[in-house]
Formats: C-alpha cells, structure tokens, sequence
C-alpha cells in the first residue's frame, strides 16, 4: 500500500525534498517504514525523530493502513 | 471561545490578549515571545519558522484543555508567527484568561513550556557565522523513534 510523508526542517533538508511516498506491506508498522526511509534518504540517520500518523503523534508500533498520512521530524523548536 | 493561530504577519499583541474578555475574568496573563539577537554569546541575524500546520493547531487545542483540567483559568488564545522574523520580531503571544491572576500566570508559564515540547513548529537559526535547524530538547517524553 502506498502512504505519503512528509518532512519538516531539519528532515526536509536531510531528505532533499518535503513530501515523499512509499510503498509497504498492509498493516506495516511505524518502525519499519522509517527502516526503509532511511534506505532512500540516509541523511534521515543523522537525527532523533518524531513520527506523527495522520497529525497525532504514534509510537514505532504503530500500524500503518492505506491513505495514512506519516509525518517525520526532529523534536520541535518552536515558541 | 480559545483560539489558535499560525500566520506569517506581524503579531499584534495587545488584539490577542484583549479579543477575549470573559465576564467571570479578572486577570488576563499575556507572553510576548520575540526573537533573541545574542544566544550565548552568538549573534542571530534572523529566524525562520515552519509548521506541520493542521497538527500544530490540534497540539495547540490539546494544551488549552489540558491546562484548563490543571489550572483555574477560562480562556487560552496562542498564536505563533511563521516564516523570516528579524531581532525583536514576536513570534509566540499566549495570553490566559483567569478569575484570578495566580493561576493564570502559573498556566502561561506551562503552556509555553508545552509548546516548545509538543507543538511541531521548528526554526532556522541564521547566524552571523551559519544556519542550522533547532533540535529541541532530547528528554521529551514523546514517543521517540529513533
């Protein structure tokens, strides 16, 4: 199944682009999607990570289904 | 009657902490975020901030209501500034409503300290001498993958 992510900042930088899509097995999870984003963009490695699926914060465990949204960043900034 | 917001305009501090009065109120504590020239001693030139913006809104509601299940307050407004701010620029205006001022003060302290935790706004330093993205704090209880 295919699901769309997206980078913000510091992994958008890593990644070289701010949106991206990839292609796993149903009921995959959060842990092994990252696997195989760092596969395509081995910058990813160099930063502690977030993930949000579908904008709520999700654990390694989490499982993905088709049309999630996964969102990957470094701990925030803001304020 | 909370509100939220991500904008690239200038903030307009005294809108957001007057937009709401609430009868029952009699203290509103307002945090005015702005933009540091000198951190430890390295100059900024300016700053830039990107947001996960639905999400960014959605954490933001969280806090409210958290902190409305923690601290005697009615009303929370929080608005953060994105894209280029220049020195002096304010970037973050939370202001809380209260009956009374003890609670709302404590309650502005937690949320700014939440938001810089959950809140998925990052920012660019430009320095003098380079750029980076800030990493925030390391020890976050949010689930972190890697």
């Amino acid at each position: 199944v295919k699901i769309s992510v997206l980078f913000f900042g510091a992994t958008a930088d890593a990644a070289g682009t701010r949106r991206g899509e990839i292609a796993i097995s149903e009921g995959a999870s959060v842990g092994l999607s990252l696997d195989h984003l760092i596969q395509l963009y081995p910058r990813l490695a160099n930063h502690k990570l977030l993930i949000a699926v579908n904008e709520e914060y999700a654990e390694s465990e989490t499982t993905l289904k088709p049309g999630d949204e996964l969102a990957i960043f470094t701990p925030v900034s803001g304020g | 009657m909370d509100f939220f917001e991500l904008t690239t305009d200038p903030l307009d501090i005294s809108s957001v902490a007057r937009r709401v009065i609430p009868p029952e109120c009699g203290a509103t504590v307002t945090l005015d975020g702005y933009v540091r020239q000198f951190t430890k001693g390295r100059e900024t030139l300016y700053l830039i901030y990107e947001a996960y913006e639905p999400m960014a809104l959605k954490e933001m509601e969280k806090l409210a209501n958290a902190a409305r299940g923690q601290f005697d307050i009615s009303h929370v407004s929080i608005v953060h500034r994105l894209g280029r701010l220049e020195i002096g620029e304010t970037s973050v205006v939370i202001s809380v409503a209260a009956p009374h001022r003890k609670a709302a003060f404590e309650a502005c302290e937690w949320l700014i300290k939440e938001l810089k935790r959950t809140v998925p706004i990052w920012k660019k330093e430009i320095y003098a001498d380079g750029e980076e993205w800030v990493e925030g704090e390391k020890e976050s209880s949010l689930p972190q993958i890697q």
